[in-house]
């Protein structure tokens, strides 16, 4: 080494490395720290700001990456679980309507029954109070009566299960409801992925997305080819499972 | 068994609710009170005239299960009689359910006659 090499060393770096030393036995680590940036300013100016960009490319790098994994997520299970939710809410509203119109078809015979034998029975019941049957019409009366208030009860009781049947499959609503809110937050939680990609295409630094935690506790509804894990099939397997359990 | 029973059903679907409250008119209940979630229900049970509870489980706020733990670690409450009616239908709920102290557990969707047969048999026997 030359004495010329030397001393530009030494005045390029003598007072930094005291300073350094010092803030070390000082324990002064912004000091310390400061000084240290200063020296590898000096030694390379664009280094450190060349870290930095690398750092956040890292990050954004790896955000993305986190982002991909969970839209190929989106991609390969919850978009196609979100159709086969759909579907089957479309097959159960349509179960559900058809149910409903069948019954309301099953009632008006019923219905239209009771009310023609009704109206049959009007005139000659009419007549009979005012004492101006004639005794073959009060018999034909009395007929037609034992043929109608056993056809009207069962016609009756055949209609108001029917209304109760009717009110049973409006059920569907809460089923399908309870499958369509899944399907809307999964689609906010696909909204918020996206939105993050869009910011991290754009360079801007990115904000966390939101990790939903969901319901660990609740699933919905039964959706057949969706739902996993061990299901009972139907009340009488739930009966089995509880008496099981001594309820 | 006495028609007089307060009853109180929790479902955050309106339609549901309407349901329940209707099959049990026809059972001659006619004493039927109404929350959307377990966080509204719980004060309506704690102010101390409901005699039977019917829940949901799945549902925001505070979910039927939570109701349920809820409702049990409650001096006061824990021998109310409890009828789960839900759809969640996973063994492994169903096991929940009974751990936390439930008398009967229907899955939706279900028939009038299930729910009838459920409730005599829960006031037939003494609640747990």
């Amino acid at each position: 080494m030359s004495s010329t090499q030397d001393a530009t060393i030494e005045a390029q770096y003598g007072a930094r490395v005291e300073a350094l030393a010092a803030a070390l036995r000082a324990n002064d680590e912004a000091r310390f720290l400061g000084v240290l940036d200063d020296m590898l300013h000096t030694r390379k100016p664009g280094l450190i700001l060349e870290l930095r960009d690398l750092t956040s490319n890292l990050h954004v790098a790896l955000d993305r990456f986190r982002l991909d994994a969970r839209l190929a997520d989106f991609a390969q299970k919850d978009i196609p679980d979100a159709r086969q939710r759909l579907a089957h809410v479309v097959e159960m509203t349509a179960a559900a309507a058809h149910r409903t119109l069948d019954l309301v078809e099953q009632s008006g015979p019923p219905a239209g029954r009771i009310a023609e034998a009704a109206q049959a029975l009007v005139g000659p019941w009419k007549r009979f109070r005012e004492r101006k049957i004639e005794l073959r019409e009060f018999h034909q009366l009395l007929k037609r009566m034992d043929g109608f208030l056993p056809a009207a009860r069962a016609d009756g009781e055949l209609i108001r299960r029917n209304l109760g049947e009717v009110l049973l499959t409006q059920g569907y609503q809460d089923l399908t409801g309870q499958i369509i809110r899944g399907v809307i937050e999964l689609v906010r939680e696909l909204e918020s992925a996206l939105a993050e990609l869009t910011r991290l295409s754009g360079g801007e630094p990115p904000s966390r997305a939101d990790e939903s935690t969901g319901s660990a506790q609740a699933h919905g509804p039964v959706v057949p080819g969706v739902t996993q894990g061990e299901v009972a099939a139907g009340q009488q397997d739930v009966d089995a499972l509880l008496s099981g359990l001594g309820v | 068994m006495s028609k007089d029973l307060r009853f109180l059903v929790v479902d955050d679907f309106s339609t549901m609710r309407r349901i329940i409250k209707n099959l049990l008119h026809d059972l001659g209940y006619q004493n039927v009170a109404e929350a959307d979630d377990g966080k509204t229900a719980l004060p309506m049970l704690q102010s101390g005239d409901i005699d039977f509870l019917i829940t949901d489980w799945n549902m925001p706020g505070m979910q039927g299960l939570d109701l349920l733990k809820a409702v049990r670690a409650d001096a006061k409450l824990a021998k109310l009689p409890v009828l789960m009616l839900t759809a969640e239908a996973k063994r492994e709920q169903i096991i929940e359910a009974a751990q936390a102290g439930v008398n009967g557990y229907v899955i939706k969707p279900f028939t009038a006659e299930t729910l009838k047969e459920k409730l005599d048999k829960i006031l037939g026997a003494p609640a747990k």
